[in-house]
């Protein structure tokens, strides 16, 4: 059996959920559904299915452009998709607010960051949540957290096992030696991350930006 | 322009009809979506594309017109079944009324201009 009309029929199905975007989530699932059901019926009459019928079947439902401008005059949506995709300050604010507030001012510029950022209609839930999430203080916690263990690691300490028969401390490391390579090579992967986490969140941000407008053109 | 103009207003027509065809199709027995939207494009001029007939249906459930339920197919997965309800029978026997007077009196003007 030849993927090709799968694939075809993956990538149609996926096009009219972009295309559905603006139209509630019930009535698209409902909608995506039945198409698909559609699809998978006309298939199943076929004697020996070819790409050509394949394509034949996707051609007699339509352009999902179609479909979803004809979900949207049904349900009384606008007629086009709205605008908020053009970013304008809310998203402009949002992002630097949200990699760099914390610096300007600790706690309360990435706050403000947030707010901008779950106002705005240019991202979905999903993507509001991200760019809440990773990370919460932006750039400022990074830095925060880079001079606090900065400043932690110059005050040393120990780590050790304890013997269970004598109740004595076993196998002490002291974190000055060599033997704590693993330990600091663990806290600098680590604060890398946190350092790069804002920045790869803010280059998604902004990816998603520039996404949607073209979604909408296809 | 005036061409354009025409081309929608013919797609606005088989539009606000298009919802009686279908509740009429649905008059005597139940129907699958398939079913219904192949026994549409049938007829030469109503469906252009057969994916708008599903944002219809999807409509016509929320406005208690029709009602769906699923049923076990023997081909394959189940499938949901459309039923007119007591409302769409009313709307579409007001609509049967209405479109009989309005069809005649169109009739009456445009085969007179024709001829």
């Amino acid at each position: 059996m030849s993927t090709a009309p799968d694939k075809l029929v993956e990538r149609y199905l996926k096009h009219l959920e972009v295309e559905l975007d603006d139209v509630p989530r019930d009535r698209r699932r409902e909608i995506v559904d039945e198409i698909a059901g559609h699809i998978a019926e006309a298939r199943a009459g076929l004697e020996h299915e070819t790409e050509a019928d394949v394509r034949n079947i996707l051609d007699g439902l339509g352009d999902p452009a179609e479909i979803a401008a004809e979900a949207r005059e049904r349900f009384e949506l606008p007629a086009s998709r709205p605008a908020p995709y053009k970013a304008g300050w809310m998203e402009v604010g949002a992002l630097v607010l949200l990699l760099i507030g914390g610096l300007i001012v600790p706690l309360f510029g990435w706050l403000i960051g947030v707010v901008l950022l779950w106002l705005s209609n240019a991202w979905n839930v999903r993507d509001k949540i991200i760019g809440t999430i990773f990370v919460p203080g932006g750039l400022g916690l990074s830095l925060f957290l880079l001079f606090f263990t900065a400043s932690a690691s110059f005050s040393g300490g120990s780590i050790c096992d304890v013997d269970p028969s004598t109740g004595q401390d076993v196998n002490c490391i002291d974190s000055s030696t060599s033997s704590t390579d693993f330990f600091d090579v663990m806290k600098i992967v680590l604060l890398v991350a946190i350092v790069i986490a804002p920045l790869v969140t803010t280059a998604y941000l902004t990816y998603r930006l520039r996404r949607r407008p073209a979604a909408a053109m296809a | 322009m005036v061409a354009v103009k025409q081309e929608a207003l013919l797609a606005q027509m088989r539009k606000g009809t298009l919802q009686y065809c279908v509740l009429a199709l649905l008059s005597d027995e139940e129907r699958y979506g398939f079913d219904l939207v192949r026994s549409l494009a049938e007829t030469d001029g109503m469906v252009t594309s057969e994916g708008t007939i599903y944002p219809l249906l999807s409509r016509l459930r929320r406005d208690g017109l029709v009602e769906t339920t699923w049923r076990e197919s023997t081909s394959g997965p189940p499938r949901r079944y459309y039923r007119l309800t007591a409302a769409g029978r009313a709307a579409l026997d007001a609509f049967r009324g209405e479109w009989g007077r309005f069809r005649d009196a169109v009739d009456h003007f445009v085969e007179r201009k024709a001829g």
